[in-house]
């Protein structure tokens, strides 16, 4: 491989998620030469589609996904993992799950597409929790409706139903219709409690849009959506080939080059599947490699020079690993049946405790109520019960249709002692460490968990609930945030509010890793706005030069 | 989104090309009355003078669509009243010629692609409201797309003035067509406004349309204008007056057909807009063309195929992300089809995606439009409706089949809910492929 021609463009770019892509997609439309490297392979959907008909465990998310060796993902949620090794008291509660391939992680989500509220970047100032961002809500604001017209975004009319995230705009496109489970449930929730149940926002399309169909309800958006009606990023990587930027697959980046001062990238270097080394020489580099590969990639680049890691003077990176907890409950209604499991899984929410004085005491969180099929779930209770014959089908049907399935995402906070290494013994193909990750509960979530308990303890009552099923202690919502984290002081953080390394001019990050605190909502809408606006700061720099 | 886009008429030598007049001279004098301008509108609807005038994304009527011919691209002309880059300076007499007779201003001939041949049976009134609504109510744009240049020796216009004797013409209408009875409405609008025969009429060697064998299909742009005379197997013979109705208006009769490629354009921006009235008078007419028979013992192409039952209990091996193997037909359908059109090639209950079977695209012998719906899907608003598929070629965002793979696929769902298996070839599915 060594007579062929070296790798440069203005802009190098690590992965190929939501992040890297559309930041390749603008830099590319705007004349910029651009280049990505995804560690993973190129895919296409029919596959994952024939994978999901073939797979016996349906709600796996990662189960249509078997990885490839030289990139490897966590093939499941399972504690002890065969790639992302969690520890701790609450290792369980980090085992995080996501894709290794061109599109990224956005192949498997349910399209929630929040925008923080204000306050969640200035968490400490206002309520002397965790950390504030080096940047305010209205310096996003721009990037947040960039990044909903990009995915295409549905969400409420802002009159009428008012999200707490001031909008310019409206949503590109018109709300989902309510399914009539989601109908049953925001009349009980209004008509017996003070709460009320808002219209999720949802990257996925109420009509044709970006030459995709309509959202059919087909219920499997995650783990795939057989149609293309929502939102992921190979429709990015796609407009940004279109538009010339040049992806290559199965890059996976190993080395992070400096120049001699270490104040600038010089090349970025990556292993084939062959484990052929090759360099990438530009003029900016972005590393969007999700929160964990990212802060990986920083951490085994580490040299004579950077002893503890690319970026890292401070020795945040890989620290303050954050996510949305959960906490989980399924129980059978004793009142009419919702027939859940008709319409996309994700879309009606409770969100009366996203934020208030009391966070200054617990984390903030959201409540679904999941808008899935139970007919599984319904099947093995039927069985467990002894049911067989005609009282089994009977059962069955009674037991999907009175399902109620509620989770939260509750907030977590930045630790510098939840931290991301590289493990020392467990390595990949191509010698590289697997990430690990040590993680404890923070108190601000565990009374965040205990209060969601309550409430939903308080739902089943009011919806006279029997069978409760609880996912026992914490699980993971696959947010993870912090490992890159933002701040205006180089001791104590890595990125400034561009999300350019203290350390490195030239360097950029984008992913959840920036957040300097999770925020109260899904992050993917987040992590868009963060990767259009480094998209804006460099085609402002490169356009200077 | 590249500047232009191509329509072909692949079937027509050449098309139609209104250039702006040098003069300066400006035509426009007495403010004509409302009523006028507004039935000048409606005809213009009927006569889907937009299809050809505009192009994706351009500003209405300011020309610039390419279509495609086998002597090179002819580039649609602004028709807006600027009098610089559309026709502000004709005269309703300069007007009258180019629209009925394909002579422009300057003397010089059109090509066929615009259909004066059809448009050559307008009344004198109709062509009036015309031009006082081109000029009064279309708003002037100072664009000039780029010119037409073909080839020889195609590119010589006087060619057409032998063409012009040799092509057969409407014959013109007089009176005031607003109070033609039903059967001459509907005839009127067939012919001199809609046009139909423009596709749906096969050509002779001069590729002028076969009147002896009116609306007996043409092939154009890789899709295939079918047979709608009344034959009763190989047309529409078997469709009801409110069948045909209904398809003119929202563009689908679930059970029967619907409208992708140039016939959902056609559906969208003209048939839909046309009154229930002309509606009727349009499908009657139409219903009683005379039959036209392609082969002994067919049956209509709505007939074929039934729901198959397959029942979805299965598991298997599966595959790694790097595995993007070619798929064969029942496993491309399976993942790319099934999930709206249905194991059992159904459809959606509510019927916003079709059934397969008891479809006259799948049940054609042609395979024609199904490999063209494939590759390039369907998009088409009519009313509050708008009919979405999207398309599976290589520029798709949701799934890129092969050719292999379209070939297939287009075999299986023939085989499987049509008029047989159609044996396309991966080969024969490159020759659709837009240029």
């Amino acid at each position: 491989m060594s007579s062929e021609q070296p790798l440069s463009a203005d802009v190098v770019i690590v992965g190929s998620g939501v992040a890297g892509s559309s930041i390749a997609n603008e830099l590319a439309r705007a004349g910029i030469s651009v280049i990505v490297l995804e560690a993973g392979p190129r895919v296409d959907r029919q596959h994952f589609v024939e994978n999901f008909r073939n797979l016996e465990n349906k709600p796996s998310y990662q189960g249509p996904f078997p990885a490839v060796p030289w990139a490897r993902h966590p093939p499941n949620q399972m504690t002890p993992n065969e790639y992302l090794h969690t520890t701790g008291p609450d290792a369980e509660a980090y085992q995080q799950v996501y894709l290794r391939m061109m599109g990224g992680t956005t192949w498997h989500w349910a399209g929630c597409a929040w925008r923080y509220l204000p306050s969640d970047f200035e968490l400490r100032s206002r309520y002397g929790q965790g950390r504030d961002w080096a940047l305010k809500y209205e310096d996003l604001e721009p990037f947040y409706y960039q990044a909903e017209v990009m995915m295409g975004v549905c969400g409420p009319d802002p009159a009428k139903e008012d999200l707490g995230s001031p909008r310019k705009q409206p949503y590109p496109m018109d709300a989902l219709p309510i399914s009539y489970a989601a109908q049953q449930f925001r009349k009980l929730i209004a008509e017996k409690t003070p709460w009320r149940v808002v219209h999720e926002p949802q990257a996925r399309n109420t009509r044709p849009y970006d030459n995709r169909p309509t959202c059919e309800g087909h219920n499997n958006c995650m783990p795939i959506c057989p149609i293309g009606a929502m939102y992921n990023g190979s429709y990015s990587v796609y407009h940004a080939e279109a538009a010339g930027a040049r992806f290559v697959p199965n890059a996976v980046v190993y080395k992070i080059e400096r120049d001699d001062a270490n104040k600038r990238v010089t090349a970025v270097h990556y292993f084939d599947p062959d484990k052929g080394s090759h360099r990438v020489t530009g003029k900016y580099f972005v590393i969007a490699a999700h929160c964990i590969e990212t802060a990986k990639l920083l951490l085994v680049s580490a040299d004579d020079k950077s002893p503890d890691g690319v970026a890292n003077s401070s020795g945040h990176v890989g620290r303050n690993m954050m996510d949305h907890t959960g906490v989980q409950v399924t129980f059978i209604s004793g009142d009419k049946a919702l027939w859940p499991g008709r319409g996309p899984l994700e879309t009606n929410v409770i969100d009366n405790f996203r934020d208030g004085d009391w966070r200054s005491e617990r984390g903030a969180y959201l409540v679904h109520m999941v808008d899935d099929n139970q007919v599984d779930l319904a099947t093995s209770l039927a069985i467990s019960k002894g049911y067989v014959g005609k009282e089994l089908e009977e059962q069955i049907r009674y037991l999907a249709s009175h399902t109620v399935r509620l989770f939260s995402h509750n907030e977590g906070l930045a630790d510098p002692d939840n931290r991301l290494t590289l493990s020392k013994t467990n390595k990949d193909i191509l010698g590289i460490p697997h990430p690990e990750v040590y993680y404890k509960l923070p108190e601000y979530t565990v009374k965040s968990c205990d209060h969601t308990r309550g409430l939903f303890k308080e739902l089943i009552g009011l919806m006279h609930g029997r069978d409760e099923q609880w996912t026992p202690g914490y699980f993971p919502q696959d947010h993870p945030a912090g490992s890159t984290i933002m701040g205006v002081d180089p001791k104590d953080s890595v990125v400034d509010g561009h999300c350019r390394t203290h350390d490195h001019e030239n360097l950029f990050i984008a992913s959840s890793s920036v957040f300097s605190s999770v925020g109260t909502g899904n992050i993917t809408l987040t992590v868009a706005a963060l990767a259009l606006r480094v998209a804006d700061t460099l085609k402002k720099e490169l356009n200077h030069a | 989104m590249p500047e232009t886009v191509r329509k072909t008429f692949v079937s027509l030598l050449v098309a139609g090309s209104i250039l702006a007049g040098t003069s300066h001279y400006c035509a426009a004098a007495d403010e004509p009355d409302a009523a006028l301008i507004q039935r000048g509108e409606y005809l213009a609807t009927a006569g889907d003078c937009v299809a050809c005038h505009t192009r994706p994304g351009g500003k209405p009527f300011a020309g610039g669509l390419k279509i495609a011919t086998p002597m090179g691209d002819i580039v649609s002309t602004n028709i807006t009243p600027d009098p610089d880059h559309g026709i502000g300076a004709y005269t309703e007499e300069d007007f009258e010629k180019s629209v009925r007779h394909g002579v422009r201003k300057d003397g010089s001939y059109l090509y066929p692609a615009m259909p004066y041949v059809s448009y050559s049976g307008l009344t004198d009134g109709d062509v009036k409201a015309l031009y006082a609504w081109f000029m009064h109510a279309v708003k002037p744009v100072a664009e000039t797309p780029t010119e037409t240049s073909l080839s020889f020796p195609a590119n010589v216009r006087t060619a057409m003035a032998g063409w012009n004797m040799l092509a057969n013409h409407n014959p013109p209408e007089t009176g005031d067509s607003a109070t033609f009875e039903k059967m001459r409405r509907g005839r009127y609008l067939a012919n001199a406004l809609e046009h139909c025969g423009t596709c749906h009429t096969p050509r002779n060697f001069i590729l002028s349309e076969k009147q002896d064998q009116y609306l007996a299909g043409g092939p154009l742009d890789g899709w295939y204008a079918p047979n709608i005379t009344s034959s009763k197997t190989s047309g529409i013979g078997d469709w009801s007056e409110d069948d045909l109705v209904q398809y003119l208006q929202t563009g689908a009769v679930p059970g029967r057909s619907q409208a992708a490629g140039p016939m959902g354009e056609a559906v969208e921006h003209s048939t839909s807009h046309l009154t229930d009235a002309d509606l009727h008078a349009l499908a009657a007419y139409i219903l009683q063309v005379a039959p036209q028979e392609e082969e002994p013992g067919q049956k209509p192409r709505d007939s074929f195929g039934q729901a198959t039952a397959q029942p979805d209990i299965r598991s298997g091996d599966l595959t790694r992300i790097d595995d993007v193997t070619e798929l064969k037909g029942g496993a491309v359908y399976d993942a790319n089809c099934a999930a709206c059109h249905g194991y059992d090639g159904a459809g959606a209950s509510n019927r916003y995606v079709p059934s397969l079977f008891s479809n006259s695209v799948v049940g054609a012998s042609r395979p024609d439009n199904l490999i063209m719906t494939v590759l390039y899907g369907v998009n088409r608003t009519a009313g509050k409706t708008h009919a979405f598929m999207p398309g599976f070629d290589g520029h798709s965002d949701v799934q890129r089949l092969s050719d292999a793979e379209v070939a297939d696929v287009v075999n299986y769902v023939m085989a499987q809910y049509g008029n047989g298996n159609p044996h396309v070839t991966a080969d024969q599915v490159k020759t659709f492929h837009k240029k």
